[in-house]
């Protein structure tokens, strides 16, 4: 074997190493974008359009409270797709790292369906309630502020009830029940207590 | 896109495979529950019909016939040529299937395929014989189909005034209590007795059991002299009949010491008492329990005995107040939240505290039910999911009570409605105390200053409005 045969193998097998390590960053880089995007998930814009302001029950667990505020979301036409963009910009505040009640990454709303004109079916996604922090009242602050918050916005909407991945679950992390639904005018009760 | 002519008829060949296939898998999907009994027979469930098999005691290993055993799920011919043992099994509507076995040995052939067996081959008077263990086994792969060994419930009689059952897997019956007979009525569970219809015992509080079965509905009836509870423990295996607790005399109570945790008991043995007399009894419920840890306060330290240290303080102050108090659970188990309002209901109490801790937010919740208030009245039957509706006015007051005694030892407090399970199923005045770290690090939540404190409170303010509260008749 002479010497230019040695040089290009040589040059081959830099070259080899060479992508070898470049196809293991971008296997670590695609790894980290996903994480990031479901992380990220709730805190999407959810549709095109003027940025309309809609009325949020932020809950604290320094407190126990439920403060009300308001941001502005870009709705969409659509009922439900409205009262989801809703619950998302919700648990948006909830995922921000400065969050007075965090509850667990990539959390998110999968869908809204109505029965009839006054029941709203929140559908979570398994994050939202596997991760989320144990306690009766961290869990009641949660359940609370979402139904509160989807009131509010949706003046209509008088039960709500929150699946997990379209399951009916016994419980959110523990405590709070999910099982039954959630009349809006007894949380209203709740959170004046909580405010 | 439009199939040509032999794409579709290859489209059609397979779409018509699959249905084939998918009818004959869900054929076979048929489910065989096998449960032995103890002493000496084995009850086979199957979907066609449900028969027993008596046993073989083979050297203390129970064994069981291969004819018995299958001639009720299809066609058997069975021949012993010497030690040689051949059966012919036709399901129904199958080919036969062939089984092999030679006497003394422990390896044969199952539908041609070599088989081993845990322990060898028996042959008596002309019937082939297997160990138990192999049944389940034996007839899943000769009907391909799912099979379950489940075995019998064990009934064990461990201490004076307290029987254990023990069961194979989790059950859920529903029980109902009288004075002096507890009901256990299994409807979903395929249980057989291992001890007999009738068991009688020659003890203060328990008289007997009873075992009836019928149309797949199988009951235990526990009698007894006074009245008794059922709690679950161990997951739902086991089903533990005690006494109902007995009323402490509240002008004799003497200050009791804090109580060690019991090893494996799930309550406090109580006494059998005589006649059934109102009495005033609080049902402390500490939460989770078991691989149900509850919320982590800190990585080493679970929600659940951070409730369970709790909970004994708490009866402990009560106790020193005179008040007699019984623990739900009082070692490491997990228990549902319907077991939960089950056993609370059973008791009777006059009170229950559900006890929680939280490592978020500061101080202590004070929480019942949120449920809308409803004109029920307590002496009829109550919905399940809302029960506690009528008591939510006497629930209200206790909250009130133990938030002011709170107030009163500046400790931070808040009193909230909750949709907390299972107190919507709680038929009897019931709160919530949840405790989260006072002021200064997590870790103190298990300080014993701290817990003190808190049940203190809790035991000052039930004995406040203890006069408001009803006694119960259990």
């Amino acid at each position: 074997m002479n010497r230019r045969v040695l040089v290009m193998f040589a040059v081959l097998a830099i070259i080899a190493l060479g992508l070898a390590f470049y196809a293991l960053h971008l296997k670590r880089k695609v790894a980290r974008d996903e994480q990031l995007a479901a992380q990220q998930l709730a805190l999407a814009p959810p549709a095109n359009g003027p940025p309309t302001p809609v009325t949020l029950y932020v809950a604290s667990d320094s407190d126990g409270t439920l403060r009300r505020t308001q941001v502005n979301v870009t709705l969409p036409p659509e009922r439900t797709e409205r009262d989801r963009a809703v619950l998302r910009a919700l648990l948006g505040q909830y995922l921000q790292s400065s969050s007075p009640h965090p509850i667990g990454a990539g959390a998110d709303v999968r869908d809204v369906y109505l029965l009839g004109d006054d029941t709203a079916i929140v559908d979570t996604n398994a994050a939202f309630a596997d991760a989320h922090p144990s306690g009766v009242l961290a869990e009641e602050l949660t359940v609370a502020s979402m139904v509160v918050t989807l009131n509010a916005n949706d003046t209509k909407i008088g039960r709500v009830k929150i699946l997990v991945n379209g399951q009916e679950r016994e419980t959110l992390a523990g405590h709070a029940d999910l099982r039954r639904f959630y009349e809006a005018s007894n949380i209203g009760q709740v959170v004046k207590d909580l405010q | 896109l439009p199939l040509s002519g032999r794409r579709s008829r290859l489209a059609l060949a397979i779409v018509a495979g699959s249905a084939l296939l998918f009818a004959a898998l869900w054929g076979r999907h048929a489910i065989v529950h096998a449960q032995s009994v103890a002493q000496n027979q084995l009850t086979v469930y199957s979907p066609q019909t449900s028969y027993s098999v008596p046993l073989l005691d083979v050297n203390g290993q129970p064994y069981a016939g291969l004819v018995e055993l299958l001639e009720p799920l299809g066609s058997v011919d069975a021949r012993a040529d010497g030690k040689k043992y051949k059966l012919h099994f036709t399901p129904p509507g199958g080919r036969p299937l062939e089984l092999q076995f030679t006497e003394g040995k422990n390896k044969g052939k199952v539908r041609g395929n070599g088989y081993k067996l845990p322990a060898n081959f028996v042959v008596q008077n002309g019937r082939g014989y297997v160990p138990l263990s192999v049944t389940s086994d034996l007839i899943a792969k000769l009907l391909a189909t799912d099979t379950e060994l489940h075995p019998a419930p064990r009934l064990h009689k461990d201490n004076p005034s307290r029987l254990l059952l023990g069961f194979s897997s989790p059950v859920n019956p529903s029980i109902a209590t009288e004075p002096g007979r507890v009901r256990l009525t299994f409807r979903h569970e395929p249980i057989v007795s291992s001890v007999g219809e009738n068991v009688p015992y020659s003890d203060p509080l328990i008289t007997g059991v009873t075992f009836s079965e019928h149309d797949g509905l199988a009951e235990l009836d526990v009698t007894g002299t006074a009245p008794m509870m059922a709690n679950f423990a161990d997951g739902g295996r086991t089903i533990i009949i005690t006494g109902a607790p007995a009323p402490a005399p509240v002008a004799q109570a003497a200050p009791a010491p804090l109580p060690p945790a019991p090893a494996n008991t799930q309550n406090p043995a109580p006494q059998p008492r005589q006649p059934a007399t109102p009495r005033f009894l609080v049902l402390i419920d500490p939460a989770h329990g078991g691989s149900d840890i509850g919320a982590a306060i800190t990585p080493s330290l679970p929600e659940k005995d951070v409730v369970l240290a709790l909970a004994r303080r708490v009866q402990h102050e009560l106790a020193n107040r005179g008040i007699a108090a019984s623990l739900l659970r009082n070692s490491d188990v997990a228990i549902t939240l319907d077991q939960r309002a089950t056993s609370a209901n059973a008791a009777r109490p006059a009170l229950y505290i559900a006890l929680h801790a939280a490592n978020t937010g500061q101080g202590v919740h004070v929480f019942t039910a949120l449920l809308p208030a409803a004109n029920l009245s307590p002496q009829g039957f109550l919905p399940w999911d809302t029960a506690q509706a009528a008591y939510l006015e006497l629930s209200g007051s206790v909250a009130g009570s133990v938030a002011a005694e709170l107030e009163s030892r500046k400790l931070p407090n808040t009193t909230l409605l909750a949709p907390l399970r299972p107190m919507n199923n709680i038929a009897a005045p019931a709160i919530a105390v949840e405790i989260a770290p006072p002021a200064g690090t997590v870790d103190e939540i298990a300080s014993a200053a701290y817990q003190d404190q808190v049940a203190q409170s809790i035991a000052a303010g039930i004995t406040a409005v203890r006069a408001k509260l009803p006694e119960v008749r259990p």
